[in-house]
């Protein structure tokens, strides 16, 4: 069979649940990369990872049968790995999580910023720092909890919409978009003070 | 709006699924209030950054050992659904070879019996496949199609009703 029909994801999952070798390396092919970097995001641990991705594609495998197709293949994927991953977490103790409270804005009564707003933006493009600041995110992306740490990963790092974020994830799309948003308020909030202080806290 | 209403409303702003006359209203303050205006600029200048992390990537050990698990688990996994099936298949064999016998021997269900006798008359293949059966004594080999007739009657009988007598 030539290989290219496998890229069509009803010929794959048909020839998955015929045992096909060459769909079982094809699923792997097209998948790996990003079972595993999600794996990682949620895990933040390499043997964890690859634990979760080895769960994920036997699940894959074993339930390409009674997968309905009413989603599409990825989505049905990414559902997969992230219920996977979040299983494992429960089984885990958790490393210390911050309060995404204590770094939200603050307003006074009356509705005005009650801290100091500095502008940063430029500083940033300046000193070129994007990539190392890429590192500084993730960092604190590390230490939220997995309510938004999973909606930021599907959406920024894998650059999902919020509509297929919303799918994967069995939320709401004005759910998705609401965590998004405290999860941008709350890194805003981190890189300031990094900035500021020249360090993590 | 006020400061805190203007923080509130930035994801729908970058979105750009905004109401344009709360849109007007936030450049309105904007361009009173410096705090927003800075809130704003970090506000997306954090969109971007977050935007351009990249995927943990695969080292090229844990990519090769996780193929070959899951290529190995995948043929084991289909060589068990595989020795599954075959047992299935196996198991019908046998079953419509005894119901068969029965029938020889006429110790068919009153159900089975009828089953039999209504499906004999109407299709060829499995009548004159009967008729040569009677008064012989060893079964011979059941065509597929033929064994494909007798395993529906199976399905139709009531379920834990015994197709044998005795
Ligand atoms: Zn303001």
């Amino acid at each position: 069979m030539p290989a290219e029909r496998l890229l069509d994801d009803n010929v794959l999952l048909e020839e998955l649940r015929k045992g096909t070798p060459d769909a079982v390396e094809m699923l792997f092919d097209r998948f790996h990369s990003k079972i595993y970097s999600l794996a990682m995001s949620i895990l933040k641990n390499e043997s964890d990872a690859e634990e979760a991705a080895q769960d994920v594609f036997l699940t894959v495998v074993r339930k390409a049968d009674t997968f309905k197709g009413n989603s599409a293949l990825y989505s049905w994927i990414y559902r997969i790995c992230v219920n996977t991953c979040l299983m494992r977490l429960r089984g885990k103790r958790r490393g210390e999580t911050v309060s995404i409270e204590d770094f939200m804005p603050v307003f006074t009564e009356e509705g005005m910023h009650a801290s100091l707003i500095d502008d940063w933006s430029k500083e940033v493009e300046r000193k070129a720092l994007d990539k190392e600041l890429g590192q500084v995110i993730r960092r604190f992306t590390e230490n939220l909890s997995e309510k938004y740490r999973v909606v930021f990963v599907l959406s920024d790092v894998e650059g999902l919409s919020n509509e297929e974020t919303a799918e994967i994830l069995g939320l709401t799309v004005p759910a998705v978009k609401s965590r998004l948003h405290r999860a941008r308020l709350y890194l805003r909030e981190q890189l300031s003070r990094y900035l500021r202080e020249g360090k993590a806290e | 709006m006020n400061c805190k209403e203007l923080v509130y409303l930035l994801g729908d702003f970058f979105e750009g699924s905004m109401e344009e006359h709360l849109r007007q209203e936030l450049a309105v303050h904007i361009e009173r209030c410096e705090p927003c205006m800075n809130f704003l600029k970090t506000y997306d200048k954090t969109r971007i950054l977050c935007r351009q992390i990249q995927p943990e990537e695969i080292p090229e050990e844990v990519r090769n050992r996780l193929k070959a698990f899951v290529l190995q688990k995948a043929r084991e996994h289909h060589r068990d659904i595989e020795k599954y099936l075959e047992r299935a298949a196996r198991e019908r064999r046998e079953q419509v070879a005894d119901i068969l016998r029965a029938y020889v021997a006429n110790r068919l269900s009153m159900t089975m019996n009828l089953l039999f006798r209504t499906h004999r008359d109407r299709c060829d293949r499995c009548g004159a496949f009967l008729k040569g059966l009677n008064g012989g004594k060893a079964i011979p080999e059941i065509p597929p199609d033929i064994e494909d007739h007798i395993a529906e009657f199976l399905e139709a009988l009531p379920p834990g009703e015994s197709p044998v007598i005795g």
